[in-house]
């Protein structure tokens, strides 16, 4: 008593009786007004729709979606849960239904990036050995360059600074963009380490609505973290 | 994305024991604390910066902060000449690459996607387009010949920067 300011929140008769809303869901609240929709690039593109598709999950029309390749033909860029006015989260809506398809019919290389992440560390297969080699071949060729001479990249270093993930099209194709970073340490003095293995720096879960192997990726990320002593993490993507 | 949520959502007890950083805090850590320094003569055409869906709007949904100023500052230091998009920002179109697109059979959707995308390039006459995203990067690269602009440079945001060092 006496202790409460104008800012102090009360207890309210009027709260506690009004029933509450009957929202079982955010798609229960759409106003269908269509901004979504105005505002997709995709919007007509092989019966794609950001409205219709939460119309349908308000009427329990799943089945159509999870056997379409629309929720494939979003990129999640999130511009239509942006606008939405009731906030209704479009994206997480889409990568639900991702998670939904059975896993041999996710579409294109998305599901045997995963595999192949889960099973070897990153999603190319690529063998330790193999991986190292390219690493060590790419920044001698760097070390060549002049003000970069004696540059060699820190593979495992225990204690160090900042932990370094690669994309792993950089590993694959475009060798040339690895260099990018590592000129950026160099000359800036930073104590960086990239892990010999699991060092995918992807985690196409992600993209395939996939919580479970999306968490033992993460998971990966902290175990270097904890076992070669970094003190910062240098997030991936 | 994916790590940032994949550690709040699962690990939250990492960011007890160990520091994070995005490729922007970095960035402008290196620039403002003098630990690299830039010639900005390097770069001495026109430019533009896109803002990827992930770093933007989404960043800005799931952690409160959209990282639309770092890379417009480290920009500021690398280019003699660049301008915004329009829109930009939040409001910034897709590419047509994000949500693991470049890794799906549907490429007719993913090229016809990029048709506004391009459009905004287009209008500013850039010959230098700055981006910090890999499948922004990708796609970008895989449309730009149909859509006309076969010569336009795509260039990562830390590749401008690296290529801007000055070497000492």
């Amino acid at each position: 008593m006496g202790t409460d300011t104008e800012t102090k929140r009360k207890q309210s008769a009027v709260k506690e009786k009004a029933p509450l809303r009957p929202v079982e869901s955010p798609m229960d609240i759409c106003l269908g007004c269509g901004t979504c929709s105005a505002g997709c690039a995709m919007t007509g593109v092989d019966g794609f729709d950001p409205r219709k598709i939460v119309r349908k999950v308000l009427m329990g029309r799943d089945a159509e979606l999870v056997g379409s390749k629309l929720p494939w033909i979003c990129t999640m860029c999130g511009k239509c849960e942006h606008a939405c006015p009731m906030g209704i989260n479009i994206v997480n809506m889409i990568r639900t239904l991702r998670g939904m398809v059975d896993r041999d019919k996710v579409p294109g290389m998305i599901q045997k990036g995963v595999e192949l992440c889960l099973e070897t560390g990153n999603n190319l297969g690529l063998p330790a050995e193999d991986f190292t080699f390219i690493i060590e071949d790419v920044a001698a060729e760097m070390a060549e360059e002049p003000g970069f001479e004696g540059f060699t990249v820190p593979i495992d270093k225990k204690g160090a600074n900042l932990l370094h993930t690669l994309h792993n099209k950089l590993v694959n194709t475009q060798n040339e963009d690895l260099v990018h970073w590592w000129k950026i340490f160099h000359m800036a003095g930073e104590d960086f380490t990239i892990p010999s293995e699991n060092w995918e720096g992807v985690n196409w879960g992600l993209f395939s609505g996939d919580d479970e192997s999306m968490k033992i990726v993460v998971g990966r990320i902290v175990e270097h973290m904890d076992r070669l002593e970094i003190k910062n993490l240098m997030y991936p993507e | 994305m994916a790590t940032r949520s994949g550690l709040l959502k699962w690990y939250p007890e990492f960011f007890d024991k160990y520091g994070a950083f995005t490729v922007f805090d970095l960035l402008v850590d290196y620039i403002k604390s003098g630990r690299i320094k830039l010639d900005k003569s390097r770069f001495p055409m026109r430019a533009t910066y896109h803002d990827p869906c992930n770093y933007g709007r989404k960043s800005e949904e799931k952690f409160g902060h959209g990282y639309y100023d770092e890379a417009r500052f480290v920009l500021d230091n690398c280019l003699e000449d660049w301008v915004e998009l329009f829109p930009t920002r939040a409001n910034d179109f897709c590419c047509g690459g994000g949500g693991g697109a470049l890794l799906t059979p549907y490429q007719d959707a993913r090229v016809h996607y990029a048709r506004r995308k391009m459009e905004q390039i287009k209008r500013t006459g850039a010959e230098l387009l700055v981006l910090p995203c890999h499948s922004c990067h990708g796609q970008i690269k895989a449309v730009k010949e149909t859509y006309g602009m076969p010569d336009l440079e795509v260039k990562y945001l830390w590749e401008v920067v690296a290529e801007a060092l000055v070497i000492e």
